[in-house]
């Protein structure tokens, strides 16, 4: 035990001033997270290796809207768990901050873009990882391409991203930036190869003709939701990892909620049946966190006005955090596992 | 048009008419060039966006239609919940939210079965006895009109005037009669009426050309399946396949051999699906939900292996949107249909068939 250090977090509640509700927070932020301004100095300075950021934006959707209220109640859903995750014996606590939401103007979704575009550049290039909730999909193009600038020319980054949907539109209606064009515009960056880009779940008649055709003209390896069937989330996500992985400096981890299958998450902006069962994705997190890092995380059309008793929120903050534990006992920053609740009474 | 010989069958979405007209021949199979097209933007609402054709058996013809969507908003054949009058409306409404082409299965849907939506068919409120006579005489009207039919309950009472209606189209053959459904629905009667949602087996049976050894029962879970129910199955040697079963066995497996049986030797099948053979946590919008039913991806591999046999009648039930959360229950119900059909292109495709 380190006498300067507290521990009083892993613990169930001692009493006494302060720390008895840990779901009362004053300042809501992700995970009882210090609130950090959204500046790389104040950043670098904090020591965290993930930053919460926000984007209520959804005027890159085409279909229903309310993605706008993700970052909140992903925030809200965060209180509900404890920085100690037994599974993997560690603390979360201090890795994360919360960067608060990129503010949004309305009706105007050229500076809005730049706003994100921006915001990330500047989480980046303190050395921390952003970990963005959306939003809705579309938003994805701006983090790509922050983290593209952000590496330069001579370094490669792999993407992965789980949803029902391709996105790879090429325009929608005349529009190039929206949800639907997602992964075209994202696969058009010069630092990232078609071999280190992996998509897992696609499913059902959202995915028009020209999504598949650009897919096979730009050489992207999808694997549907029929050969997650066949062959097991485990296997497949296994394989995706390791091809966007290979070779690359940095990681983007994607994730839209729909990749979920509608009885898991209705909570999102396009519930699709067929899809991802809840202990796939905590499997999914596990492989993923064995990689130890990663350079950014998207969450994103998770819209909790469809959500039913906030399920799909919490299973969302579940992935994530599962993904930081997993990652932190790869990492081998584990809990003392001599530590007990007792020590705490006798400092005292 | 795409194929060649089918002047009738024009597909015109009904929604992109106006100064901003946008009708050309395969644009709705890829992303929308002019604007967001059927997404938010709505027209009249119809199955898969097909055009109407009425539910006569010349219209059907000169169509070239060989899928019809019909609508049967009846909810007063059953003994449960009212609410799935609303459920043709539902799934129309869902399909607005797809594309008819399926990557899964490399098909347009709309241009591949010149799929029509024929709207709904007239009920008689208070009259279950005169509204499944006008379910017969519809269903009757699309099966002479050269079609297959995908018709949407309504509650569960709607595949006695159906299995009749196909069992007259093939008087001088044999039907089969499948039943994936949470309850048995096998009462001979219900505090006498024979006519209910509980005896859509029990009905089909009676009919002259449908055979015992070409029926079959799978999905039944759980403690609303009276003792009658049951003994209907044992005493007349027709299939049940339990959920049990299909949870050990497989849905795969489960459902190619309640096919094999009732295509055995038989002219055409009845396949009647109630979406309470699905778990509760995947359609919440439905008569009578129940627990420990068929999952997400269940659904969509039995409406896939169902489609590599086909049915001249497939038949959705007991749907009803007033309970649904988050458009779950539409969606789904929209894509064991949508499945179902892709499936059946692609399995008439490679044995370089036509509908």
């Amino acid at each position: 035990m380190n006498p300067a250090k507290s521990y009083a977090h892993l613990f169930s509640p001692l009493g006494g001033e302060g720390g008895e509700n840990y779901r009362a927070p004053g300042q809501l932020t992700f995970l009882r997270a210090q609130h950090v301004p959204l500046e790389t100095k104040a950043l670098k300075e904090s020591g965290a290796r993930f930053a919460f950021v926000g984007v209520p934006f959804d005027e890159g959707n085409v279909g229903k809207p309310g993605s706008e209220d993700g970052p909140r109640e992903f925030r809200i859903a965060s209180q509900e768990y404890l920085s100690y995750w037994f599974e993997f014996g560690v603390d979360l606590n201090g890795l994360a901050v919360d960067c608060g939401d990129v503010p949004m103007p309305k009706v105007n979704p050229d500076s809005a873009r730049e706003r994100i575009y921006r915001a990330i550049t500047t989480v980046l290039a303190a050395g921390v990882t952003p970990i963005v909730v959306g939003g809705d999909r579309s938003i994805s193009i701006q983090c790509a391409r922050a983290l593209s600038d952000y590496l330069g020319p001579k370094k490669k980054f792999g993407y992965l991203h789980f949803g029902a949907h391709l996105d790879l539109a090429e325009s929608w209606a005349g529009e190039r930036l929206l949800s639907t064009c997602a992964l075209a515009r994202i696969t058009e960056l010069p630092n990232l190869a078609a071999a280190n880009v992996a998509h897992i779940g696609a499913r059902n008649s959202m995915n028009p003709k020209d999504y598949i055709d650009l897919a096979k003209e730009r050489n992207l390896r999808f694997y549907p939701m029929f050969e997650v069937f066949e062959r097991g989330a485990g296997s497949v996500t296994r394989e995706a990892v390791d091809s966007v992985w290979n070779g690359t400096d940095a990681q983007y981890l994607s994730f839209n909620f729909n990749v979920m299958d509608a009885s898991a998450a209705p909570g999102v902006t396009a519930t699709e049946p067929g899809g991802l069962e809840s202990r796939e994705m905590i499997q999914i997190a596990d492989i993923i966190g064995a990689k130890k890092s990663v350079s950014l995380i998207d969450v994103t059309e998770l819209a909790p006005v469809y959500d039913v008793s906030g399920t799909t929120s919490r299973l969302a903050v579940c992935t994530v955090l599962r993904l930081m534990a997993a990652m932190a006992k790869a990492r081998g920053e584990l809990v003392d596992p001599k530590l007990r609740r007792s020590d705490l009474e006798a400092a005292e | 048009m795409s194929k060649a010989g089918q002047q009738a069958w024009q597909h015109v979405p009904h929604h992109h008419r106006g100064p901003q007209q946008q009708t050309g021949g395969d644009e709705h199979i890829y992303s929308p060039k002019l604007h967001n097209g059927t997404f938010k933007s709505q027209g009249i609402a119809t199955f898969m966006g097909a055009p109407y054709c009425p539910p006569d058996r010349h219209a059907i013809r000169q169509m070239g239609a060989k899928v019809c969507f019909i609508g049967v908003p009846w909810d007063q054949g059953q003994v449960v919940r009212a609410g799935t009058s609303q459920g043709a409306a539902g799934i129309r409404e869902a399909s607005t939210q797809y594309f008819p082409y399926m990557f899964e299965y490399d098909v347009d849907l709309l241009t591949f079965f010149n799929v029509v939506d024929c709207g709904d068919i007239p009920i008689v409120p208070g009259n279950n006895i005169k509204s499944h006579d006008y379910i017969y005489q519809y269903l009757t009207e699309c099966l002479h009109g050269g079609a297959k039919v995908v018709l949407c309950g309504g509650d569960h009472s709607v595949p006695i005037p159906g299995a009749r209606a196909l069992s007259d189209f093939h008087k001088s053959g044999k039907i089969g009669y499948l039943h994936v459904d949470c309850h048995l629905d096998a009462a001979p009667d219900w505090a006498g009426n024979a006519f209910t949602n509980c005896s859509g087996p029990s009905r089909a049976l009676d009919l002259p050309n449908c055979s015992a050894r070409n029926m079959a029962h799978m999905g039944s879970r759980n403690g609303l399946n009276p003792k009658d129910w049951h003994d209907f199955f044992i005493d007349n040697d027709v299939r049940v396949i339990p959920m049990y079963d299909v949870v050990d066995r497989g849905v795969v497996e489960c459902t190619k051999e309640i096919f094999q049986r009732a295509w055995d030797g038989t002219d055409g099948i009845y396949f009647s699906w109630d979406t309470d053979s699905i778990d509760a946590s995947c359609m919440p919008g439905t008569t009578a939900p129940e627990c420990f039913g068929l999952k997400g991806r269940e659904i969509i591999q039995l409406a896939r292996t169902a489609g590599t046999f086909g049915a001249d009648i497939m038949e959705v039930s007991e749907l009803c949107p007033q309970f649904d959360v988050s458009h779950i229950s539409i969606k789904t119900a929209a894509l064991m249909i949508y499945h179902f059909l892709g499936s059946r292109a692609k399995t008439l495709r490679d044995r370089g068939e036509t509908p």
